[in-house]
């Protein structure tokens, strides 16, 4: 049987989704099941004075109405999962309905269940909250400020944390012949996946146990979380991951919503149903990025960098999310250095609360925003010394030689090559001649721009003792049962969470090679509490490096068993055994072979096992990984401003990705091509717009702009594999990888374009009217 | 947001023209989908308006206050509203200019709105406010020859 | 609410089918929890996203942007009509093989609406089939996938309509293969 790791088979998941035969969590209904809503806060900052629910609850078709003083000591606070040490962190409670006070627009008031979903919402219409609104802290630069409001009273100046990683020396800064530095401003986006978030409860009053089926990346750590928040034990709570249509880090969080849907399933006896709406979801949902990073580079004439100093400072929203204090922390302040062995860095993170809705992990969730300020910053360092900026970033690549590369903050890239990719996405997009071209087209007065990002990025968080000393209340291990039934089909079991990856098919793809059967004889559990071992979920780019991993991992034990089984049958000794394309076979010894079902039958019935084993074939694996895993790349766009109307049309985009091995190409290009169209959402299209006051003005689909089909030219998506080494697979994560290249690459191509005016930055999302703008000024307008 | 119209009552003298703002039955019959407008203390008035902004449409209840009344050149209107797509809170600075052709009435305002409002109903509000300014001030031009013969 | 309920019957995906429901009630509520038919999917509220799209009457059109009253008597035809597990239909194949989906929340909305393209356009360029996408958003794919599957969708059914020896329409192939009530 031909291996299949390395081809891009179709996948096993999709017959299922393309004939309506998914399920999703609006999908389920259960007898007896009430609907619910949420009333938020239509204010950013306000007391809440009086609720009146009297009229709601007269309508005949509703069951309950609960406020946050109802619940006041029967639900806890749901504490954030990554308490980062060592940054002064202060977290305020959050409980799952405002008390007294609400802190952002969305904030819930009040949870209302009724019969049916038409009548929940009209309840919801019918309760009269009397606010006193406050004045709100907005934006993070001014919420620091003496005599800012105050989001949560007992903390000062609105600062969460104050974290600081690594140090420069005066003389190193002093000897620099030049310094470039720039501000940007990473805007809040929403990750914003096309089914919204949705928790379904249902209580056995019998047994005791809850049910709790929610859009969760990650179901072990919503069990985890919210049994401690509900007050339930962990083995009678169990928590599914429907089919999600999709997540992007937006369904990381352990939100509030899902820790009252469970609480009134329990308290009502009936199944209860929560859907958010899409409005809601720009409100209730955490949001991704809102950094403003100041940035100095440090360097010769000569193009050699010397240093890196960075400040960041996030809006981390009123509250602190489940992923949210690492973002603008660990994530991005160790990797501001990205592809360059730039040899001083050091970082200063402010994280401040504002009466915003919380952030949390969005796709890439810090490493968009590394890699976007430092190849932002070098493309401005190489203007000023006048060098093209790809000899600039070839001049301070860390070496090939040197991996694993120790960076300046001390992270060990486990191995690299990054001329490769450049060399090869030079070669396809033929770099010198479109410089000449863009030459010949100022020339007619045509505004064309080549950008470049050369980017490495941090992803399959490992070992767990590294995440215990980053303050992250988990473990980033992942575990894999491979279970073989008596007839040789297999169902596998995986930790990780799937929402679109195709997990189902990569997953497959190995056990496949390993166990040399076909794919149509693998089956693979995701996503339930109940039939998964403890693990981790589905975030950061870690299910095929860490995943995937401890998959290979217990299949490989299971033919090591196997092959004991063999050897025993064929009267050999098991080191004598080879086992090729499913069939064990005695070497040297032609026709001498038992098939890998034929074994599996065996290892069931137990009727004849070596002396001591014990019966069935199954193996569980557990795999920690040394080492976190680098991709890497080169993303190049070419883009035309029209001078008349601002407007940026995509002419090229060509990519080269190294992310190990690559399991499927065919859906690792998937992955590539979703990401970059986030990655140049957040460029050019989408952008949170709050008011000085904290309303959102950006909440519909109607003012926020998802990128459509129209907006992109074909991407033109290439492989270079350089392996690592930290895993049996040798594979990185990809899914970050698109997002987090292509922010940089699309902006350096703007500027590029509009180089003969002098414009340095402009703020994203690159609208017409700001490119406009700026054109009429450079034109003396 | 601030939302500026001006309006030029042709005709109208300045003081017709106070009289007529001023005047309780008036105002109910002229603000677009009043639903009842009652006073409440000198220069205080209950009110209930149905209004459509947008895509948004709904009934708001409210208190309405006339302040730094400046007779018969300037005053400022106060409104909080409250309905089920959000609270409206407006400052309208009010300035009536004696004009060639009769009497040029300026609205300055400023608005804070919150809920739906906001996140749906801004984008669209400007125009929409001009709508209904301009159909309220059409109205209180037909009603000034009402108030002319009393 | 006081307003009575009213009977709307449809034949869907070539089965009569009938419900009582409230006149406010949206098609697309109508047909997911009273028809049971899950396979169209809600993405959004204010109708941009396009999920929910389904043939009424061989129209493309977003089942959220029509009460279940005013289909009343109407052909439909949802994902769970356009082919099953063995008999794919073109565009579902099409998808398939051209990895034209990821979590496919928004796939259901998306071919319907490709399918309707088609109707129009048989033969439609990258760039018809780009901008023909406007009233449909995919978060996952970046389209491009999308646009290979589309293209290859077009090229069967044309193939299929030449072998036929006859024009046939794209809309005839919506509704082939085992209806699912």
């Amino acid at each position: 049987m031909a291996n299949v790791v390395g081809t891009p088979l179709k996948r096993k998941e999709d017959p299922r989704l393309l004939t309506g035969n998914g399920r999703f969590s609006d999908d389920i209904q259960l007898p007896g099941m009430l609907h619910a809503a949420i009333l938020r806060s239509p204010h950013a900052h306000a007391h809440i004075k009086k609720i009146n629910a009297e009229a709601a609850l007269k309508l005949p078709q509703v069951v309950a109405v609960y406020t946050g003083k109802d619940l006041e000591g029967k639900i806890g606070p749901i504490p954030s999962s990554w308490l980062v040490p060592d940054c002064n962190l202060k977290e305020a409670p959050q409980y799952p309905l405002a008390i007294d006070r609400v802190r952002y627009v969305g904030d819930g008031v009040a949870l209302v269940i009724a019969e049916d979903r038409y009548a929940v919402r009209d309840a919801l219409d019918l309760i009269d909250v009397e606010y006193e609104a406050l004045p709100a802290a907005v934006r993070q630069k001014e919420a620091m400020q003496e005599g800012a409001p105050l989001v949560h009273d007992d903390i000062e100046h609105n600062i969460a944390l104050h974290w600081k990683a690594g140090e420069i020396a005066d003389e190193v800064l002093e000897s620099a012949e030049v310094v470039v530095r720039e501000s940007f401003y990473v805007q809040r986006v929403f990750p914003s996946p096309i089914e919204t978030r949705a928790a379904i409860g249902e209580y056995n009053p019998g047994s005791g146990e809850l049910t709790l089926w929610c859009t969760s990346q990650n179901p072990h750590i919503h069990r985890m979380v919210l049994s401690g928040v509900l007050g339930i034990s962990e083995a009678k709570l169990r928590v599914i991951a429907p089919d999600m249509g999709g997540g992007f880090g937006g369904k990381i969080g352990v939100y509030p919503d899902e820790a009252l849907i469970g609480y009134a399933a329990r308290d009502l006896g009936r199944p209860v149903k929560w859907i958010e709406q899409r409005s809601e979801h720009f409100t209730a949902s955490n949001a991704g990025r809102d950094e403003v990073i100041d940035v100095e580079l440090y360097g010769q004439r000569d193009g050699a960098l010397t240093a890196i100093r960075v400040k960041n400072t996030a809006n981390l929203g009123a509250y602190l999310s489940t992923m949210g204090p690492g973002v603008a922390t660990i994530d991005f302040g160790l990797m501001i250095t990205g592809a360059y062995d730039i040899p001083h860095a050091s970082c200063e993170t402010f994280g401040v609360y504002t009466n915003t809705t919380p952030t949390d992990a969005y796709r890439g969730a810090g490493k968009p925003e590394a890699t976007y300020q430092i190849e932002r910053i070098i493309d401005l360092y190489a203007r000023e010394i006048g060098m093209d900026p790809v000899e600039l970033r070839r001049k301070n690549f860390a070496p090939k030689e040197a991996f694993p590369y120790t960076n300046a903050q001390g992270l060990i890239y486990d191995s690299g090559d990054y001329e490769k990719p450049l060399q090869k996405a030079l070669e396809i997009v033929n770099y010198e001649q479109l410089r000449q071209e863009q030459e010949e087209m100022r020339k007619q007065g045509k505004l064309i721009g080549v950008g470049i990002s050369t980017y490495v990025e941090l992803c399959g968080f490992g070992p767990s003792k590294v995440a215990g000393a980053i303050g992250f209340q988990g473990g980033v291990w992942e575990n894999s049962t491979v279970r073989v039934h008596p007839s040789g089909k297999v169902t596998v079991y995986s930790g990780t969470s799937p929402h679109g990856q195709g997990h189902a098919t990569t997953f497959g793809q190995i056990v496949a090679d390993k166990l040399g059967i076909p794919m149509d004889d693998i089956e693979l559990v995701f996503s339930d509490t109940r039939a998964i071992s403890m693990s981790w979920g589905t975030y950061g780019s870690r299910s095929t490096p860490v995943g995937g991993a401890a998959v290979a991992i217990a299949a490989d034990r299971v033919v090591e068993k196997a092959k004991k089984i063999a050897a025993h049958e064929l009267e050999a000794a098991a080191d004598d055994i080879i086992f090729e394309s499913g069939i064990f076979q005695v070497k040297g010894v032609p026709g001498q072979q038992r098939t890998f079902q034929e074994i599996a039958k065996a290892a069931n019935m137990a009727w004849n096992l070596p002396e001591g084993m014990e019966p069935s074939l199954e193996a569980q694996s557990f795999f920690d990984p040394e080492n976190f895993v680098y991709p890497f790349g080169t993303h190049i766009v070419v883009v035309e401003v029209d001078k008349e109307t601002g407007e940026i049309q995509m002419k090229r985009y060509v990519c080269v990705d190294d992310v190990g091995r690559v399991i499927n190409p065919l859906t690792a290009e998937g992955q590539v091509h979703g990401g970059i169209a986030q990655g140049v959402g957040q460029a050019l299209w989408e952008g949170a717009v709050y008011s000085s006051e904290g309303q959102l003005l950006s909440g519909t689909l109607m003012d926020y702009t998802l990128p459509k089909a129209r907006f992109f030219p074909p991407i033109e998506s290439s492989f270079t594999e350089t392996p690592s080494p930290v895993n049996p697979l040798g594979a990185k994560g990809v899914g970050e990888t698109g997002t987090t290249a292509s922010i940089p690459a699309v902006m350096n191509a703007v500027m590029d374009a509009l180089k003969p005016y002098g414009v340095k930055d402009i703020d994203m999302p690159l609208t017409p009217e700001k490119v406009w703008r700026v054109i009429q000024e450079g034109e003396g307008n | 947001m601030n939302i500026e119209y001006s309006y030029s009552f042709k005709g109208v003298s300045r003081e017709l023209l106070w009289k007529t703002l001023q005047n309780k039955e008036v105002l109910q019959r002229a603000l677009p989908g009043c639903q009842s407008f009652e006073e409440a203390g000198e220069n205080v008035f209950n009110a209930e308006l149905g209004l459509n902004i947008g895509p948004i449409k709904g009934r708001f209840t409210g208190v309405v206050r006339q302040v730094d009344m400046q007779e018969p050149e300037a005053y400022r209107l106060l409104l909080e509203g409250k309905g089920k797509p959000g609270e409206i809170d407006a400052d309208a600075k009010m300035s009536l200019e004696e004009s060639d052709e009769g009497t040029l009435l300026t609205c300055c305002a400023e608005v804070k709105v919150t809920g739906i409002l906001a996140s749906m109903g801004q984008r669209v509000m400007g125009g929409v406010a001009k709508v209904i300014l301009g159909q309220f001030f059409k109205d209180i031009q037909k009603e000034t020859k009402e108030i002319a013969k009393l | 609410m006081a307003i009575e309920n009213r009977k709307v019957t449809v034949t869907v995906n070539g089965q009569e089918r009938s419900a009582e429901v409230e006149p406010r009630k949206l098609l697309v509520h109508y047909l997911r929890d009273d028809l049971g038919l899950t396979g169209t999917h809600i993405g959004c509220d204010t109708s941009q996203c396009g999920a929910c799209t389904i043939m009424v009457n061989g129209a493309a059109v977003k089942s959220c942007t029509m009460l279940a009253v005013q289909a009343d008597k109407s052909e439909l035809t949802t994902v769970e009509g356009l082919g099953t597990i063995d008999h794919l239909h073109p565009m579902q194949q099409s998808f398939w093989e051209e990895h034209g989906l990821q979590c496919g929340y928004c796939t259901p909305g998306v071919m319907m609406a490709m399918i309707g393209l088609l109707q129009e356009n048989p033969n439609p360029s990258e760039e018809e089939i780009r901008e023909g996408m406007e009233g449909v958003i995919c978060r996952c794919t970046g389209y491009q996938f999308i646009v290979s599957a589309v293209q290859k969708a077009a090229k069967i059914m044309a193939e299929a309509a030449a072998k036929d020896g006859e024009a046939v329409a794209a809309s005839q192939l919506v509704g082939e293969g085992t209806h699912r009530g």
